[in-house]
């Protein structure tokens, strides 16, 4: 008997046979590096159509055979706790998939296996792959394949996907197993529950498939939607009240639930859970050879976890690596983009040697068009690039959810927890991976405030302008206050947002993996793909803003703006008048204000220091700071969240950048007078 | 059945079982402990239940982040770090010896 029924014999227009894959697994099970051995850099990263999950994709050709890979979110469960967990779901039971590789850690089977039990009960082809082999083995420990094999029925297949042992033999199972076709008859004594919720399993089982048609309308078998009924899964619910046609009150669904309840004294969630924890119990029992004499010595992950969550020296650690990460950004930032700015300026004389210079035409495709290009990859791409490789080796080390741990408490009086200590730090590279970056947080309140907070955090490019104006001209201390100031709007700005908004902070449940080394190809490879992502998306908005601005600029448009924006940059800040059109210029980039506002001296024959006293440096910078986040970020928020809410950010920033930027213009005031 | 149990008799009166049942942030770092009762909201213990945290589960606090932070476990052999409030509504037996 054949449970689920691919379109067998798929083939492409090549005439080669295809093999879809879904690899599915808990988080941090080395999941995406078997999808990076098998994929090598024919990935793409999208999002699951409707949803702000990131979906990534491969493919490859191996033994006259094309395989599509899906990598799916790491998950701990299939019920519908998490987006990532819905879409998992949804996505492994449609037509698209033929076979499950499950990736489970080897050295942490009990968690594991709780997902496998959950993708058996779903009956679709299933390949087993237990990955770090290795450390097992160097815990004095081993699985028993062979019993494996017998006991769940489906190709198990050791790996140890660092090194790329086993990796390969998991596609021969798969064509093995697409081949010989998949009878999927599940032990029993591996996924049986308790008899009493047998007995009600069977009922419901028995009243579901009665449907007629009940295999064409339901993806899911019976037994696993009886299941999900039992543990009042919405949206199960929903689908069987709706696509089935079933009355859930005829069913008697509630009184069973009740019925179980009672006998058990814990909620359906709970028991459920545990007949399974029982089960995996039992099994890891029979599976896992045990050599005496285990010895489980301190090793160097253990002395670092020991730090990096430590009183003092976690807390000193956490801003080191802010820090680090500021310095590795922009000093490969730095030296990259200033290549790449001389070779522009080169590119331009040549260009003006050819046309003439008052050529409309040439000034918006060459000025607007190409200066925007260039622009986003001097001033935007080489930061993002080195910063999207520090992120990468945090996360790939474990060092993110330790700083997650160690801020939770001070999280919690912004209304979030500490999951947004990851994203804030992602925000001092750029805002604009790490607001996307906001979708970790469970609700959607802690996700409107994360990434509010997200976007006030100071990346590279404001760095940069406090640096070359405070930092070079006024001194660090200056810096220091700045970054006090800003911290402190920060906390304001969380503080209003939890007051305000509906609803309570949720608490923390977040695993914490070993300290382990990061994998430099996984590494170099994320990076690229990221990079990627962001050079086709964000890179051709910013083009067409600088073609945008550019016509704007030589029709004259922008002029009035200055004598708009006089009463705020003037008066209210204190600047010069010509700094507003700088600021409207920095909402594209927020570096742009400082190199304007230096090309702007240069051209009148002043230097920096000369056109700003001190004190409107300060002011300057800090506005730059706050004022509004930058275009880029402004979209990506409005994707993740709604455009009102983009608004309301960019509205709020506004707001407190005044504010602040008066307050310490007109406290600069009184201390000359006096 | 743990929390008829320990909700019918009160605590107060029973001399000898007051240092053994506590709520996770009260316990030393290092004990080794049995859950009992999980009286969290319904989302936060539906979780808990598929990591593998219910009524009878040995784990083992490991430590608790500084200033009342939250607290990390070792439940089913991985780390898992749980909010402050959360792990306050989390009632633990301890199994060694206490030191209250």
């Amino acid at each position: 008997m054949s449970c689920h029924d691919p379109k067998r014999n798929k083939s492409n227009e090549k005439g080669e046979n295809v093999i879809n894959i879904a690899l599915a697994g808990n988080p941090n099970v080395g999941k995406s590096v078997i999808f990076n051995q098998l994929t090598g850099l024919s990935q793409t990263i999208g999002n699951w159509p409707g949803k702000t999950v990131e979906r990534m994709e491969g493919y490859l050709e191996f033994l006259g055979y094309h395989f599509n890979l899906v990598d799916l979110p790491g998950i701990y469960s299939l019920s519908t706790f998490t987006l990532e967990e819905i879409v998992s779901r949804e996505y492994i039971v449609s037509e698209e998939v033929d076979l499950i590789i499950n990736v489970i850690d080897a050295t942490n089977l009990e968690r594991n296996l709780f997902l496998t039990f959950q993708l058996l009960e779903l009956k679709i082809p299933i390949i087993l792959a237990f990955n770090q082999m290795d450390i097992l083995r160097k815990r004095n420990r081993d699985l028993d394949i062979i019993k494996i094999k017998e006991l769940f029925k489906c190709p198990v297949v050791p790996v140890v996907a660092v090194h790329g042992v086993g990796v390969h033999e998991l596609l021969e199972e798969a064509i093995l197993l697409i081949k010989n076709g998949y009878v999927c008859n599940l032990p029993p004594e591996v996924t049986s529950y308790g008899r009493e919720i047998e007995n009600i399993l069977n009922l419901l089982n028995k009243e579901l498939t009665s449907i007629s048609n009940f295999k064409e309308k339901s993806p899911y078998p019976a037994r696993f939607l009886a299941i999900k009924l039992l543990e009042n899964d919405e949206e199960i619910l929903k689908f069987v009240e709706s696509n089935l046609g079933l009355s859930l009150e005829s069913m008697k669904i509630e009184q069973y639930r009740k019925e179980l309840e009672d006998l058990h004294g814990e909620d359906i969630n709970t028991i459920i859970s545990s007949e399974i924890y029982n089960n995996i119990f039992h099994i890891t029992e029979k599976i896992l050879i045990n050599e005496p004499n285990e010895m489980r010595r301190k090793n160097l992950a253990d002395v670092i976890d020991h730090l990096t969550t430590h009183s003092i020296w976690g807390y000193v650690i956490l801003i080191l690596v802010l820090l680090g990460i500021y310095i590795f950004t922009f000093t490969i930032g730095d030296f990259l983009g200033g290549l790449i700015d001389e070779i522009y300026l080169v590119w331009t004389s040549q260009v003006y040697l050819r046309f003439p210079a008052d050529n409309l035409l040439v000034q918006i495709l060459w000025n607007g068009g190409m200066g925007g290009f260039m622009g986003a990859i001097s001033g935007v791409l080489v930061y993002v690039i080195p910063f999207f490789m520090t992120i990468e080796i945090l996360q790939d080390s474990g060092y993110l959810p330790r700083a997650a741990f160690m801020m939770d408490k001070i999280m919690h009086a912004l209304g979030v927890h500490g999951k947004t200590v990851i994203t804030m730090v992602l925000g001092f590279g750029c805002n604009v991976p790490a607001c996307a970056g906001c979708r970790i947080m469970e609700t959607q309140r802690e996700k409107k405030i994360s990434i509010a907070l997200t976007s006030l955090i100071p990346c590279a490019a404001v760095m940069t302008v406090v640096m070359g104006l405070v930092g070079r001209y006024v001194g660090l201390e200056w810096v220091l206050v700045l970054f006090i100031i800003n911290f402190g709007a920060i906390y304001i700005v969380g503080r209003i947002l939890n007051k305000t908004m509906p609803g309570e902070c949720t608490e923390l449940i977040m695993e914490m993996h070993a300290y382990r080394a990061p994998n430099y190809k996984v590494i170099l490879k994320q990076t690229w793909i990221r990079s990627k992502e962001f050079i086709f998306r964000a890179l051709p908005i910013i083009i067409i803003l600088g073609v945008v601005l550019e016509v704007l600029f030589l029709f004259n448009i922008l002029e009035p703006v200055n004598f708009i924006l006089s009463p705020i940059t003037s008066f209210w800040l204190g600047l010069p008048v010509v700094t507003g059109i700088f600021l409207i210029y920095g909402i594209l980039r927020k570096e742009l204000t400082l190199v304007l506002l230096a090309l702007f001296a240069e051209n009148i024959g002043l230097t920096i220091t000369q056109l700003l006293t001190p004190f409107q440096m300060i002011t300057f910078s800090l506005v730059t700071m706050l004022y509004i986040p930058c275009f880029a970020t402004i979209i990506i928020i409005a994707r993740e969240t709604s455009w009102k809410y983009a608004i309301q950010i960019s509205l709020i920033e506004i707001g407190l950048a005044l504010l602040i930027g008066g307050i310490v213009n007109f406290s600069f005031m009184l201390l000359t007078i006096f | 059945m743990h929390r008829t149990w320990h909700k019918r008799v009160p605590i107060q009166s029973h001399k000898n079982l007051v240092p053994l049942l506590k709520c996770l942030t009260e316990c030393d770092k290092g004990q080794e402990l049995e859950v009992v009762n999980v009286e969290a909201g319904y989302h936060a213990k539906r979780r808990l239940a598929q990591l593998g945290l219910f009524p009878g589960t040995k784990i083992i606090k490991k430590q608790s982040a500084p200033w009342n932070g939250p607290v990390e476990i070792i439940v089913r052999g991985t780390s898992l770090v749980i909010g402050r409030g959360l792990a306050a509504k989390i009632m633990v037996l301890c199994k060694d010896h206490c030191s209250i």
